[in-house]
């Protein structure tokens, strides 16, 4: 972020390769993140944003995939480069994740308060009763009526909203400079999906949390981002303020994406759409990867990939032609 | 788009249709029953799109599978065109499938993956005896085309599609016997934004063309507000508010309406109020559905009598029915109608993207890439 010396996330031309591929398929991700910032990653299944969560977290599946270039230095040190005993020191202690499924992250074995208390125990020299104590603070913390009897239920015993509360306990358990969560309400209805993202405000309000929201849900973002960074096929194609990005949205995808939206008030007419599908991940097109399914595109948009470049305060885009006014005749619409 | 007028006979209707499902039935004592839809009164227009609007385990799939007869009803009937379809036998009721047709919400379970997307659209048509095969083949041809894929199309199996592309090869197949009522559950939930919009453009023009009533169900209201005429939301079991959508996304009258309204997040930054009224608590399990009002236990304005006495429908403003205790005399209620690029930033993009778009016509000049496999 412009104007800040020392953000505690510095991503730098973050990329992702599958075994066997002769491309990237998350290609130069780039971004920073200062302390208590809340960046939302957007865009439609299979740009690779949970690839580039996973990475991160030291977490991409193995021996598939790797991370072929770039840098990630979280509170000073390259997380690319860290070992994986160094990494699982950081995993759950300065950063934490929660998944759209709480089930694939919660043991249906153990208690919710055994899950949280082992958690706090695995980073830091506290007693059961002490850790113990803490998983109590913490489902307290997170809006669980009695928490002291949801101690002792096991994660089938919960709803969904409520299992999320408990993935959002367990993440905070050791105060992490970071959370990663990846489609955290995807899986809960509508009303349950508010209470949530009213409490992830709540508690980043509290904590001071730095978090990265990964959604597919341009209301998400609007109603959770600092700033939003948009995916297209393995590349941010446009990155900045929220207000920003929604007020002024400069990349072809990223109109084409907010137009596609129905709107809750009177219909008007037909939806705008994108033409075309995504690209395969195993053939993504040279240039622009948005290129065929761009109504401004033009040759020279497939010879070279553009570069992110700030157009505005904060603010950067990676398409060739805009601002698209300058470059197209505008409709009289 | 205009409602069709009251006074047309509804194509489909039910009378206090109630499922019951048995979950869990133990050596002594009595078993758990889910009370999956409980005493539900509609009428569904010939040509209107009715939308049917909860959050998950309301009862829409099963309220939806009973109106095609793809499960019977506990109690209660479905009248089809005046007609009792619950009760037809079996054989009878393969007979009317042709009319009554369903577009599954998964796009990657629905279709038997052995057979080649020629024969998933063709088999119906046998079915029912429909046409010769070189008719058949004609109109597979036809249909791939009409849903935006392409006749060649038709040699290839499931998996070698795109979840939207399935989706529409679920609509081809659906449209293959002719029917004349068409229901979506969730059929376009799966779908990302962008090619939810195409496959939504699709079904309105569908329906146009072929003079269709459809029937979605969704959990997006925003789409609902879109494609549909008239809405019905649920509640565990139950519906709460029904009637015009433009009334009710306007004005809605019950409390549970109102709680879905408020807690969609709208895609405008800085538009939710730190204060905004978001209901508390869980859904109730249907295995043990509170009494009286099923809402009063997440109501803010719930009163002593909601928590004895079941409200009933009842019309309100609009064309409407809810069934609230309090209905016309709660708070006014101002509804979020937000829609992006409200800015003059933004609404000039649109403007750019909808010129260059020229409509609904593909206008890259880049060829496309490999189709995208999953
Ligand atoms: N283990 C794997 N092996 C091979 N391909 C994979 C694997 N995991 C992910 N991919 C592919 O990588 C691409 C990006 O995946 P990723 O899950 O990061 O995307 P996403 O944007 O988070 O998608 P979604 O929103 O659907 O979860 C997809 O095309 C996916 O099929
Ligand atoms: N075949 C079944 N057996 C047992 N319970 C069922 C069955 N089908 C549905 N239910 C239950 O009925 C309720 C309503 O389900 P459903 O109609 O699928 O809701 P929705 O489509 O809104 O998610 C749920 O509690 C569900 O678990
Ligand atoms: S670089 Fe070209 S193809 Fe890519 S988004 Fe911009 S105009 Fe479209
Ligand atoms: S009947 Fe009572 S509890 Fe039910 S919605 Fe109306 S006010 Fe709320
Ligand atoms: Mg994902
Ligand atoms: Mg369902």
């Amino acid at each position: 972020m412009p104007g800040d010396p020392k953000p505690i996330l510095a991503v730098e031309g973050l990329s992702i390769r599958f075994r066997g591929q002769s491309q990237d398929l998350v290609d130069g991700v780039s971004f920073d993140l200062a302390a208590g910032e809340t960046l939302c990653i957007v865009g439609e299944s299979g740009c690779g944003k949970s690839l580039t969560a996973l990475a991160l977290m030291g977490l991409l599946p193995q021996p598939a995939a790797r991370i072929s270039a770039g840098r990630a230095v979280f509170e000073g040190r390259d997380l690319v480069t860290l070992d994986a005993e160094a990494m699982s020191d950081i995993r759950g202690n300065r950063m934490a994740m929660v998944f759209q499924e709480p089930m694939t992250s919660l043991n249906p074995a153990f208690t919710i308060g055994d899950q949280i208390a082992e958690a706090v125990r695995r980073h830091r020299p506290v007693d059961r009763a002490a850790a113990r104590a803490r998983a109590r603070e913490m489902l307290d913390r997170v809006r669980i009526p009695a928490p002291d009897a949801r101690l002792d239920e096991y994660p089938h015993q919960l709803s969904g909203g409520m299992r999320q509360r408990a993935m959002i306990a367990m993440a905070l358990a050791n105060d992490p400079a970071l959370i990663i969560a990846d489609e955290p309400t995807t899986a809960l209805d509508v009303t349950i999906q508010a209470q949530i993202l009213r409490l992830i405000r709540q508690l980043q309000a509290e904590t001071g949390t730095a978090l990265i929201l990964i959604t597919h849900d341009l209301g998400v973002v609007a109603e959770t981002a600092d700033r939003v960074a948009v995916m297209y096929a393995g590349r941010i194609v446009e990155e900045g303020p929220v207000a920003a990005v929604f007020d002024d949205p400069q990349h072809p995808y990223t109109i084409g994406l907010m137009a596609s939206v129905p709107s809750l008030g009177r219909r008007a007419g037909r939806l705008q759409t994108i033409p075309g599908l995504v690209p395969a991940p195993e053939a993504m097109p040279a240039g622009c990867r948005f290129a065929a399914r761009c109504p401004f595109a033009e040759p020279a948009c497939t010879a070279a990939a553009p570069a992110l470049a700030a157009i505005g305060p904060g603010h950067r885009v990676a398409c060739r032609r805009a601002p698209l006014e300058s470059h197209v005749a505008e409709a009289a619409a | 788009m205009t409602a069709p007028a009251e006074t047309v006979a509804p194509v489909l209707e039910t009378r206090g249709l109630e499922r019951r499902f048995v979950t869990h039935r133990p050596l002594f004592g009595a078993p758990t029953v889910v009370q999956a839809v409980n005493g539900v009164d509609l009428a569904i227009r010939e040509g209107e799109t009715f939308a049917i609007v909860g959050e998950s385990g309301c009862g829409k799939s099963t309220l939806a599978r009973m109106l095609i007869g793809l499960i019977r009803p506990s109690a209660g009937e479905v009248l089809y065109r005046g007609r009792d379809i619950s009760h037809l036998p079996a054989r009878e009721m393969r007979g009317l499938r042709r009319e009554l047709q369903f577009i599954f919400q998964d796009p990657f379970s629905s279709l038997n993956p052995r057979m080649s997307v020629g024969r998933l659209i063709e088999e119906p048509m046998q079915a029912h005896g429909i046409g010769t095969p070189a008719e058949r083949r004609a109109r597979v041809a036809y249909l791939l085309g009409r849903v935006g894929l392409r006749p060649e199309h038709a040699g290839r199996y499931p998996h070698e599609f795109s979840g939207g592309q399935r989706q529409r090869i679920g609509i081809a197949r659906a449209l293959a016997s002719g029917p004349r009522v068409l229901i979506g559950d969730e059929p376009v939930s799966a779908l990302d934004v962008s090619i939810q919009a195409q496959v939504v453009n699709m079904l309105e023009e569908l329906k146009d063309e072929f003079g269709l009533t459809l029937i979605v169900i969704a959990h997006d209201l925003a789409v609902i507000r879109h494609m549909s005429d008239r809405v019905a939301v649920m509640y565990l079991g139950e519906v709460v508010e029904t009637g015009p959508v433009d009334a009710i996304f306007e004005a809605p009258a019950h409390p549970y309406t109102r709680a879905l309204m408020t807690a969609i997040p709208a895609p405008v930054p800085g538009s939710r109020p730190e204060t905004a009224g978001i209901v508390e608590g869980d859904v109730p399990s249907p295995t043990a559905p509170p009494p009286g009002c099923r809402f009063h236990t997440r109501c803010p304005f719930a009163e002593a009598r909601c928590k004895t006495e079941r409200p009933r429908l009842a019309p309100g403003p609009g064309g409407r029915l809810v069934a609230c205790h309090l209905a016309g005399r709660l708070p006014d209620f101002a509804p979020r109608t937000l829609a992006p690029g409200l800015t003059s930033g933004a609404a000039r993009r649109f403007g750019l993207w909808r010129a260059a778009r020229g409509g609904d016509v593909a206008t890259s000049k880049i060829p496309p890439a490999e189709e995208r496999r999953p």
